[in-house]
């Protein structure tokens, strides 16, 4: 490897980390409602791409500057996130895991089909902030809108982190994930922490669909099902339930994917990332953050 | 009260009895019916093939349809199925398909699915020993070279993308002589992509173009930064993109984010359509693409409107669907396919005679060449994105 290959891998692995933090406010989004209910929405990333393209119908008919959009998805996430609750988890047996599980994978073909049919499977132009610019830091070069998308995304996760450590509603929000028995005794609505969970969920996976939409410069149906399997790949390895390691988790995922990508190829990227996957469920199946005792 | 009512009884037999021929066939139809992707990502292959379909149906039909085998006039109405570019889908439709009394079925429009499709086919017409689905069909969209060799009773309408991108190479190798070197990207998982990569690559091997590399991506990827930082080092003079419009907006994007501007951008057939204009019409501006349709021609103009009256757009694809209507016609004319009940094996035997013996037929851009292993050779010409829309740079055949 000569320098020029080692300075490729390092942007590489830069590009990856910082489009990560797609993937980890995806994770976040995964971990959250796992948190909450104990469940797995496998549409939320479905969701979060049906939010992207809602803001781009929102932009078609107001003339606004690009921000907006992330506006616009993250009011259209919260939206989606509430319907998915009542559709896909309100009139559901809860205490049947594959029911949600399967209404879950129904709603994420629903949504995907939706975006088809009103799209006819047209990808569609995303507006991107900064993409423009590049930071040069040495011979590194740092894309302006990937900056911009990983910044986003620590706000965001502060702001979630905020919301859920200095708030009534976050304090209810951990209360009804550790008990919920005993946080229904304490006069704690868990239907209304629940339907708050997936509305919160859902504004965060607005922006991430935004955010993702802006990186690539384009939204297309194709997006939800990998995106879908990337975000639970990092909500397994951050540990299902744990906020910070979805955080982590994005970005080693992100960076790892574009890593495996310049070394082993587009063919062997995809099995490195899974095997990655099976090693935390043999070896660290509480995650990243999870104490040694977590491997039962 | 009674005598009344057997009056105008035989009155009302009577006057149908008087009816000219004409006025009685003009209530048959013939039903033609599509299939493809109408769902899924490729859902636009789909709606675009059925538009055309339906528009050249009308066309014919607002001449006066088409004249059955015992001299009565019918016109066409169109069916299309979703197969949603799924191999077992699409064998699961053909054989509905086949339970009707259809004589011919137009479609499928993934090549992953008319390679399966065809495979379940009678291999040779005649043969005995193989049990194989007897039922002609003919591919509008399904671009992959050389898919109807695999039976005899599957026939196809579409460009050659080997003639094609030989012809392309070709050309920009005695205009552009001092182009030297190419670097090639490609949808590694998609089966068109990977086979038309195949083609540009050993043509331009062909020509004396050095290949200097080739990255490759997957059809759902979203990033490219890897890809583009090879193809950036490799500077090369031309760069080839086999892939369809969202990876290439992808890619284009990416090369512009990175600086990567090569002399010259040539792209998939695929792409050559309003989806990489409206995904990223800056970025591909001078990107240039042969096709087998653009609307040069009068009956190209029309039939472009046409489709668009039926909520479709008229690109190389679902110009060879609305073709094929034409074909049919003509050949349901010349075999005298009688289109009734009792004899659906007859007229699929005719069908595919008739098809089968077909030298030429006309197409939108003109002429269009049959081969003996049921294939097109179609005009072509070369466009390039220029301005937010695709304009004709060079009619190499026409």
């Amino acid at each position: 490897m000569d320098l020029l290959d080692l300075i490729d891998a390092v942007q590489s692995v830069a590009d990856g980390v910082l489009f990560g933090a797609t993937y980890s406010l995806l994770g976040i989004g995964f971990t959250l409602i796992f948190g909450v209910m104990h469940k797995i929405n496998l549409s939320y990333a479905a969701a979060s791409i049906g939010a992207a393209y809602a803001s781009l119908l929102v932009m078609s008919v107001v003339e606004a500057p690009a921000v907006l959009a992330f506006v616009a998805a993250a009011a259209a996430g919260g939206v989606i996130g509430g319907l998915v609750y009542l559709v896909g988890f309100r009139f559901i047996p809860l205490a049947n895991p594959l029911a949600t599980l399967m209404s879950t994978v129904g709603l994420l073909l629903l949504i995907d089909e939706i975006i088809v049919h009103a799209t006819a499977g047209v990808p569609l132009s995303y507006p991107a902030l900064f993409s423009d610019v590049i930071v040069q830091v040495g011979p590194f070069g740092l894309r302006g809108d990937l900056m911009f998308v990983f910044a986003l995304g620590c706000v965001c996760m502060t702001l979630l982190l905020l919301l859920l450590y200095r708030t009534r509603l976050g304090l209810a929000t951990r209360a009804v994930s550790q008990q919920a028995t005993a946080s229904l005794l304490c006069g704690i609505s868990t239907t209304q922490v629940n339907v708050l969970t997936f509305v919160i969920t859902g504004v965060v996976g607005g922006i991430a669909g935004a955010m993702t939409g802006a990186a690539i410069g384009m939204l297309s149906p194709l997006l939800s099902l990998p995106l879908t399997v990337k975000g639970l790949i990092v909500t397994v390895i951050g540990g299902l339930g744990s906020i910070p390691g979805a955080i982590i988790a994005g970005l080693i995922v992100g960076g790892l994917e574009n890593a495996f990508q310049f070394f082993r190829g587009v063919s062997e990227r995809d099995l490195y990332i899974m095997l990655l996957l099976f090693a935390f469920l043999v070896f660290r199946p509480g995650g990243i953050f999870a104490k040694s005792s977590g491997r039962d | 009260m009674r005598r009344l009512h057997a009056a105008l009884a035989v009155l009302l037999a009577g006057s149908m009895l008087s009816l000219p021929g004409s006025a009685l066939a003009q209530e048959r139809t013939v039903k033609i019916t599509g299939f493809g992707a109408k769902s899924g990502v490729v859902r636009v292959f789909g709606i675009n093939s059925e538009a055309a379909l339906k528009a050249a149906a009308e066309e014919i039909n607002s001449k006066g349809g088409v004249t059955l085998g015992d001299g009565s006039k019918a016109k066409f109405t169109v069916d299309f199925l979703d197969d949603r570019c799924n191999a077992e889908e699409g064998i699961s439709v053909m054989r509905r398909i086949a339970s009707t009394d259809a004589f011919v079925a137009v479609g499928p429009t993934c090549s992953n699915v008319a390679e399966s499709l065809f495979g379940i086919l009678q291999k040779k017409v005649g043969d005995a020993s193989d049990s194989g689905l007897q039922f002609p069909i003919i591919a509008d969209v399904a671009a992959k070279g050389g898919l109807a060799k695999i039976s005899e009773w599957a026939f196809r309408n579409v460009p050659s993308e080997f003639e094609m991108y030989k012809s392309l190479i070709a050309w920009i190798r005695k205009e552009h002589p001092s182009l030297k070197t190419m670097y090639g990207g490609v949808e590694k998982d998609f089966a068109h992509s990977n086979a038309t990569y195949g083609v540009m690559k050993s043509q331009a091997e062909g020509s004396g173009l050095q290949v200097l590399g080739t990255s490759e991506w997957l059809l759902n990827d979203t990033t490219f930064s890897t890809q583009v930082r090879d193809m950036k080092r490799a500077n090369a003079d031309i760069v080839a993109i086999s892939a369809h419009p969202f990876t290439t907006c992808g890619v284009l994007k990416e090369m512009a984010r990175q600086g990567v501007k090569p002399k010259l951008l040539i792209g998939l057939t695929s792409s050559s359509s309003i989806e990489t204009l409206q995904g990223c019409a800056k970025q591909a501006e001078g990107i240039i693409i042969p096709t087998s349709f653009a609307p040069v021609t009068p009956e190209a103009k029309l039939a472009a409107d046409q489709v668009a009256k039926f909520g479709g757009s008229a690109d190389l694809h679902s110009a060879a669907a609305y073709e094929i209507m034409f074909i049919l016609k003509d050949v349901i004319e010349s075999q005298k396919i009688m289109a009734k009940p009792d004899t659906v094996q007859a007229d699929r035997n005719k069908m595919r005679a008739g098809l089968a013996a077909l030298k030429e037929t006309k197409g939108l851009l003109g002429k269009v060449g049959r081969t003996a292993d049921r294939e097109a050779i179609k005009p072509y010409l070369y466009v390039h994105a220029k301005d937010g829309s695709w304009q004709v740079l060079h009619k190499p055949t026409l």
